[in-house]
């Protein structure tokens, strides 16, 4: 849990940071501020979701109530968005599923960070055989796309919570590896690294205080967006059953045990899939706005 | 040229072996013996030692290794520890399945996100057009493939009745035909084929190639933006072009150069996608082979389904980077 509160932080005091609207344009503001405002309001209520299931969830996930089985949404009251072949809410299993998705989501990508840009920023900074070697590795991980890497760790390992997040962690720590390092490569040419130099500041601290917070914000933005790519990557592999095993509900695994019964029953594939669709939007229009925020010359305006 | 070529394939080489060896360390250190897989709990000792022995895989770590990667380089992938067919048979068999989902989902990716992109772009400035655009794209890149899969298969097989609900269609009796001359013989079969691969290969295509659009669709957006805001568009205005001239002349030619680097990420996104589309459409393919394969210990299988994939992606990107240098006259072969 200490982890995905943890996580919140960049983005929610990046949205927080932006600077008012001029009130005499109401139109642009909404243009403008709508899509994070959207996507931080869903992302929070996702988080909270997963945070606080044992108290939002109406049922048990686990509980099977034998008189409704397999039953619509709306049919037996006490089930608002139906049951599954066991008599399960699939509400409550939802509710609690946010927890893997997002556990997943945000360790895999401070696992991903922490280890990539640092590296990335050594390489970076230092060039030499150091950058050859770190980013041939990337470059090696990277001939794998992210959910055929996690696929192959995650099944050596074993479906389990700390195993998903390593595997999405590893494949995508190459991202950041290769972020880092362009972004390094430019800001130790600017004129305040030579500047920290003439004052005598060391190799290591040129890094840590003066070239990563230059590169922070950008990588913040992405990390954002790789968020969305790490729920949606969990997700598949759930799916393929390679994830979480049941009965500990993900929105993968309920979706992929609901396929059995798409034809009677296809309202346990729709929300457990609505679910896994709304928390990858929520970060990807939080990203994809901080981005433009970054990058002015790709914005409308 | 050609030391920029061989320079590039010598890159590439370490690079296949590294992602080779990440493979096979992983799939040895899987949790679940193959015999035991294969004959079941009940099997005597005697048996399952047999069954190991059979396999190889009684030899130390290293010899597999070397034999594995050595047999690799000769496109030797083994046997198939569950049905023992040939590997390589088997990918062979797979491929060409693979190969058309891909083939059709790019072809509904490009006619979909390439002019949602241009005019998403074009008209940035009429929110009406631009905004409507980019929540497609934005719903398309959120929508987990196998979900959409899904969505299409309550709807158009089971409610519908319109389409198949598993299969591939029969793309060996008509690549048969092909082979044999039949084509010509008798035409009529050939083409009832065909039928049957479109039938079974359109919600698949629909599924995949909507959420590759979207993808398509942000990045040409994003190449578009970049060509327009260049000197030569402004110049070509401050001539007194009419915008249409300017955007067909100017704008789309130069676009293509960055659309095309795209085609390797593209590749590489498509291939992850057929694994989970081909599980949901329970097509036979590549994608589907290697999580079959995997669910059954078929170590040789898995290996060579992934080493084939990656064999794909770095060939792609190969091929990109040297079409690239082609097609954009700026790029110095280095």
């Amino acid at each position: 849990m200490a982890i995905v509160q943890n996580a919140t932080v960049p983005e929610l005091t990046a949205a927080g940071a932006l600077p008012e609207a001029p009130s005499r344009s109401l139109g642009r503001a909404v243009r403008r501020y709508g899509p994070i405002a959207i996507g931080a309001v869903l992302a929070l209520a996702m988080i909270v979701m997963a945070a606080g299931a044992p108290l939002i969830a109406p049922l048990s996930p686990s509980a099977q109530f034998g008189d409704a089985v397999l039953k619509g949404p709306g049919a037996v009251e006490r089930h608002a968005l139906g049951t599954d072949e066991f008599g399960r809410d699939i509400l409550s299993r939802i509710i609690w599923g946010a927890r893997v998705s997002l556990q997943v989501g945000l360790a895999s990508v401070i696992f991903g960070f922490a280890l990539g840009v640092p590296l990335g920023i050594v390489a970076g900074v230092q060039g030499g055989w150091i950058e050859t070697g770190v980013m041939r590795c990337a470059d090696m991980l990277m001939a794998f796309p992210t959910l055929l890497l996690a696929l192959i760790i995650v099944t050596a390992l074993g479906g389990s919570l700390p195993n998903e997040i390593l595997a999405i962690g590893v494949a995508l720590t190459p991202n950041f590896v290769r972020l880092s390092r362009s972004l390094a490569l430019t800001i130790r040419e600017q004129d305040y690294i030579v500047a920290a130099r003439a004052l005598g500041s060391g190799q290591l601290r040129v890094m840590a205080r003066h070239v990563f917070p230059n590169a922070l914000y950008a990588l913040v933005v992405v990390a954002t967006l790789y968020i969305a790519t790490a729920i949606r990557t969990e997700a598949g592999l759930s799916f393929l059953g390679l994830g979480i095993p049941p009965p500990t509900p993900s929105w993968g695994n309920i979706l992929s045990e609901g396929r059995q019964y798409i034809k009677c029953c296809p309202w346990i594939t729709t929300f457990s899939g609505l679910a896994i669709m709304l928390a990858v939007l929520a970060f990807n229009l939080v990203g994809d706005a901080l981005r433009d925020l970054l990058d002015p010359r790709l914005r409308g305006e | 040229m050609l030391q920029y070529v061989l320079r590039r394939i010598l890159v590439a080489v370490p690079m296949l072996l590294g992602a080779m060896s990440i493979v096979f360390f992983a799939m040895r250190v899987l949790p679940g013996d193959p015999c035991v897989a294969m004959m079941g709990d009940q099997a005597t000792t005697e048996a399952l030692a047999d069954c190991t022995k059979n396999l190889g895989l009684n030899r130390p770590l290293a010899v597999q290794y070397v034999d594995y990667l050595w047999r690799s380089v000769r496109f030797d992938f083994g046997s198939s520890f569950r049905q023992g067919y040939p590997v390589s048979e088997y990918i062979a068999r797979m491929f060409p399945h693979t190969l058309v989902l891909v083939t059709a989902s790019a072809i509904v990716a490009a006619l979909v996100g390439i002019p949602i992109g241009i005019v998403s772009a074009l008209k940035r400035r009429s929110p009406l057009i631009d905004y409507p655009l980019r929540i497609f794209a934005l719903l398309g890149l959120s929508m987990p493939v196998f979900w959409l899969g899904i969505l299409l298969l309550i709807v158009f097989s089971l409610r519908l009745d319109l389409f198949p609900l598993i299969g591939g269609g029969d793309l060996d009796g008509a690549i048969h035909m092909i082979r044999t001359g039949e084509v010509f013989t008798n035409p009529g079969d050939f083409l009832a084929a065909v039928g049957d691969v479109l039938h079974h290969l359109t919600l698949p295509a629909v599924a995949l190639g909507f959420t590759l659009a979207a993808t398509v669709s942000r990045l040409s957006r994003s190449a578009m933006l970049e060509v327009i805001s260049q000197d030569y568009i402004r110049t070509a205005r401050a001539k007194g072009q009419g915008e249409r001239t300017v955007v067909y002349k100017h704008a789309l030619r130069n676009m293509m150069v960055p659309l095309l680097t795209i085609i390797g990420l593209f590749v590489a996104i498509a291939l992850t996608g057929t694994v989970l589309t081909e599980t949901v459409f329970t097509r036979p393919g590549l994608g589907k082979m290697l999580v079959d394969a995997i669910g059954a210990r078929d170590y040789p299988l898995a290996q060579g389904a992934i080493t084939v994939f990656t064999m794909i992606i770095i060939a792609v990107n190969l091929g990109v980077d040297m079409l690239y240098a082609v097609v954009d006259p700026r790029v110095t072969y280095r």
